[in-house]
C-alpha cells in the first residue's frame, strides 16, 4: 500500500506490505524489514535491521506526532491517491497570516501588544504562566497584528487562538 | 522529643523522599494532596493523607494554617517542608511551634535572616566573606533601580528579595531591557513568594555554580558535607548538579566550607542548609545566598559522604546531637544528578504537561531514581516541572558520566516532553566531560545540542505510517500483549506494616 509522508516541506512516498508485525516498508531506494509491537499505551516497540526502537504515535488533527530516540516529528500521512488529488492544482499557498496558538494550558499574565501594532521578528507578544514560569511568546516574522484574541489574567487551554499577525 | 510521626508539607519527588527517610527510621509519614494530587505518587505512599484544598498552590500547599490544622488533627509531632512552597517561611516555622509541631528545619529567625537575600548579603559582609557587586538593599521604583544598576555595571542580575529556585531572577545586558525583565521578575516573584521585591547583582563572567552543604545540630556542632557544581542550568535553574566539583581542589574546598560554616554559625543555624556560591575562574568565590532548606540535588551529597541528609535532619530535629565532626566528613568516588522536567528542551524549554502513557525507570549498579510520578500519571499544570532526578554514582567523574548516560539511555518517557535527550547530549559533551563547566554552559553549546535533531527522521516516518496503515485494518496486529515496561512503572503497592 502506498503513503505520502510529508514531514517539514518534504514529502516522500512509503511503501509498505505485510501484517502482524512483520512488515517491509520502502522508503525511496531503501527497504527496511520492519518488526512492530505496539503496547497498550500505543507505543511501539520497533526492530529495524536488529535496532531496537521505541516509537510513540500520537494524531493530532490530521498529523501523526511521531516521539522516537527523544525526537519529535510532525508527518502527515495521506495515501497517496488522495495526496495527488490534494496537491493537483501545485504547492499550496506561501506563507499565511501568523496566528499564534497556545501551546500549553496556563494564564496570561501580560499582554504585549493591541490590534493595529505593527510588530517585527522577535517582538514579545505575550506571556504564559505555566508550572511556575512565564513563557514569554515573540513573533515569528514582521506584521500587522490584526487580532488580539486574550487579556492579562485570563486561563487558556492549550490549542486556543491567542492573536493573529497579518 | 521524640518525632513519631511527621506531617509532609510537600508534593512530588520531595515528599516521597522524605516519606521514605521516615518509613526506614520507623517514622509515620501524613501527606497532604490539592485536588489536583489525589492521584498522586507521595498520596499513595504515605501512611495517611489528607485533603488540603484547590489545585492553585496559595490555595493549598502554601495555605499554612490549614497545614498547621491538619498535622494537628492527624496526631502529628513534626512537619517537614520539603523545599519550595512554605520551606523557606519563617512565619509558617512560628505558626508550626506555637500549634506545638517541630518545625524540621531552622529556627525562625535564621530563615528569616537568610530568607531575605539582601540581609544574608549584610550578614556575609560583616563576616568579611567575599560577595557579588550589587545592592545591600532592595531597590524600589523603576528610576532607582536604574540608577543602581548604572552604579554597579551592567550586565546586572535582576533577584527576588525572597528568590529561591532561580524564580524572579533575570539577566539583563543592557538598560532598554531593564524595564521588561523587572516587570517579569517581579511578577514571577509576587507568583512564587507572595512578595515582589527585588534587588541587583552584577552578572559575573561565566562564573560557577558551587554550593556547599551544611549540617548544625542544636548544640552547636556544625560541619559541612563538602561542595556540589550545579553549573548547568537553564533559566537559572539547575539541570545537572554534582559532588565534587571538578574545580574545586583541597585547598579551595576548606575554605569554601570554612566561610560556608561561619555564616551557618553567624545565622545561629540549625539544622541542614546550603550556602551557595559563585566562583570564578581564578578561584575567587563570592557569596550568593544561604538556602535554609533541603536542596533538590542533596542526593549527590548523599552519595558521596554516605550521609543520608533527611534522615539527619529528623535526627536534629528531635534533639539529637550530630555525634561526629568534620574529620569525620569523608567523600568517595563522584555523583551526579539530572533532573527529568516535563520540558521541551527543543522548544525554548517549554513546559509539558500530559499525562505519562509510558515509563520505564533506570536501574542497575549505583543507580537511583529519585521520583514522583508513575506510569498513567497525569502531569498537573500547577506545579512545577520536575518529574524525577536520576543521581548515580561512580568512582571517577569518567566513570559517574559514562554511567549516567548509560541510565538515561534506559529512561523512557512517553506522553510527555522531557530534557533526557538533552541531558543525553550534556553528558556527551567534551566539554562538560573535561569539566570545562559555567552558568553559561548550556546558552553556549545549545545550537551544537540542538543540530543532533533529524537521526531519526526515518525512523519516525516509518512509525507514522505503519500507525496509519494499522488504523486502515491493514496489518491485523495482534491483540496488544502486556506491556513490557509494566513491571518497572509501578509504585510499590504496600500493605500495613503489621
Amino acid at each position: 500500500m502506498k503513503f505520502v509522508a510529508t514531514a517539514g516541506d518534504r514529502a516522500q512516498t512509503v511503501e509498505i506490505s505485510g501484517g502482524r508485525g512483520q512488515y517491509r516498508v520502502t522508503i525511496g531506494e531503501q527497504v527496511w524489514e520492519v518488526d512492530a509491537r505496539p503496547t497498550p499505551q500505543g507505543i511501539y516497540s520497533l526492530l529495524i535491521g536488529g535496532v531496537s526502537y521505541v516509537a510513540d504515535v500520537t494524531e493530532r488533527e490530521d498529523v501523526a506526532i511521531v516521539e522516537v530516540g527523544g525526537e519529535i516529528y510532525a508527518v502527515k500521512v495521506e495515501e497517496a491517491t488522495r495526496y495527488v488529488i490534494r496537491t493537483r492544482g501545485g504547492p499550496v499557498a506561501g506563507p499565511g497570516p501568523q496566528t499564534l496558538v497556545a501551546p500549553l494550558p496556563g494564564r496570561i499574565t501580560h499582554v504585549a501588544v493591541k490590534t493595529g501594532d505593527r510588530v517585527r521578528a522577535g517582538d514579545m507578544l505575550l506571556v504564559i504562566e505555566a508550572m511556575k514560569m512565564e513563557n514569554e511568546f515573540k513573533a515569528s516574522a514582521a506584521g500587522t497584528v490584526s487580532e488580539v484574541r486574550v487579556q492579562a489574567g485570563q486561563p487558556v487551554n492549550a490549542g486556543d487562538v491567542l492573536l493573529v499577525i497579518a | 522529643m521524640t518525632i513519631a510521626k511527621v506531617l509532609v508539607a510537600n508534593r512530588g519527588e520531595i515528599a516521597v523522599r522524605i516519606i521514605r527517610a521516615c518509613r526506614e527510621a520507623g517514622i509515620g509519614a501524613v501527606a497532604i494532596f490539592s485536588e489536583a494530587d489525589r492521584d498522586a505518587l507521595h498520596v499513595q505512599m504515605a501512611d495517611e493523607a489528607y485533603p488540603i484544598g484547590p489545585s492553585p498552590a496559595t490555595e493549598s500547599y502554601l495555605a499554612a494554617e490549614k497545614i498547621v490544622g491538619v498535622a494537628k488533627a492527624a496526631g502529628a509531632d513534626a512537619v517537614h517542608p520539603g523545599y519550595g512552597f512554605l520551606a523557606e517561611n519563617a512565619a509558617f516555622a512560628e505558626a508550626c511551634a506555637e500549634a506545638g509541631l517541630t518545625f524540621i528545619g531552622p529556627p525562625p529567625a535564621a530563615i528569616r535572616a537568610m530568607g531575605d537575600k539582601t540581609a544574608a548579603r549584610r550578614i556575609a559582609r560583616e563576616l568579611g566573606v567575599p560577595l557579588v557587586p550589587g545592592t545591600l538593599e532592595p531597590v524600589a521604583g523603576d528610576e532607582a533601580t536604574r540608577a543602581a544598576a548604572r552604579k554597579i555595571g551592567y550586565p546586572v542580575m535582576v533577584k527576588a528579595v525572597l528568590g529561591g529556585g532561580g524564580k524572579g531572577m533575570r539577566l539583563v545586558r543592557r538598560e532598554e531591557e531593564l524595564a521588561g525583565a523587572l516587570r517579569l521578575a517581579r511578577g514571577e516573584a509576587q507568583s512564587a513568594f507572595g512578595d515582589a521585591s527585588i534587588y541587583l547583582e552584577r552578572a559575573l563572567a561565566e562564573p560557577r555554580h558551587i554550593e556547599v552543604q551544611v549540617l548544625a545540630d542544636g548544640q552547636g556542632c556544625v560541619v559541612h558535607l563538602g561542595e556540589r557544581e550545579c553549573s548547568i542550568q537553564r533559566r537559572h535553574q539547575k539541570l545537572v548538579e554534582e559532588s565534587p566539583s571538578p574545580f574545586v581542589d583541597a585547598a579551595l574546598r576548606e575554605r569554601l566550607g570554612e566561610a560556608a560554616c561561619r555564616i551557618a554559625q553567624a545565622a545561629a543555624y540549625v539544622n541542614a542548609g546550603t550556602v551557595e556560591f559563585l566562583v570564578d575562574a581564578e578561584g575567587n568565590f563570592y557569596f550568593l545566598e544561604m538556602n535554609t532548606r533541603l536542596q533538590v540535588e542533596h542526593p549527590v551529597t548523599e552519595l558521596v559522604t554516605g550521609i543520608d541528609l533527611v534522615r539527619e535532619q529528623l535526627r536534629i530535629a528531635g534533639g539529637e546531637p550530630l555525634g561526629y565532626g568534620q574529620p569525620d566528613v569523608r567523600g568517595r568516588g563522584v555523583a551526579i544528578e539530572c533532573r527529568i522536567n516535563a520540558e521541551d528542551p527543543f522548544a525554548g524549554w517549554l513546559p509539558s504537561p500530559g499525562t505519562i502513557r509510558g515509563l520505564r525507570v533506570p536501574s542497575g549498579p549505583w543507580v537511583r531514581d529519585d521520583s514522583g510520578v508513575y506510569e498513567g500519571y497525569t502531569v498537573s499544570r500547577f506545579y512545577d516541572t520536575l518529574l524525577a532526578k536520576l543521581i548515580v554514582w561512580g568512582t571517577d567523574r569518567a566513570a559517574a558520566i559514562d554511567r549516567m548516560a548509560r541510565g538515561l539511555a534506559e529512561y523512557k518517557v512517553v506522553g510527555v516532553r522531557t530534557t533526557i535527550p538533552m541531558l543525553e547530549r550534556i553528558m556527551a559533551h567534551p566539554d562538560f566531560r573535561a569539566g570545562r563547566l559555567s552558568t553559561g554552559f548550556l546558552d553556549r553549546v545549545m545550537p551544537d545540542l540542538g543540530a543532533g535533531q533529524g537521526r531519526h527522521a526515518s525512523i519516525a516516518l516509518i512509525a507514522a505510517v505503519l500507525a496509519q496503515y494499522e488504523r486502515l485494518g491493514r496489518g491485523t496486529l495482534a491483540a496488544p500483549p502486556p506491556s513490557p515496561w509494566r513491571q518497572a512503572a509501578r509504585p510499590g503497592w504496600r500493605g500495613r506494616p503489621e
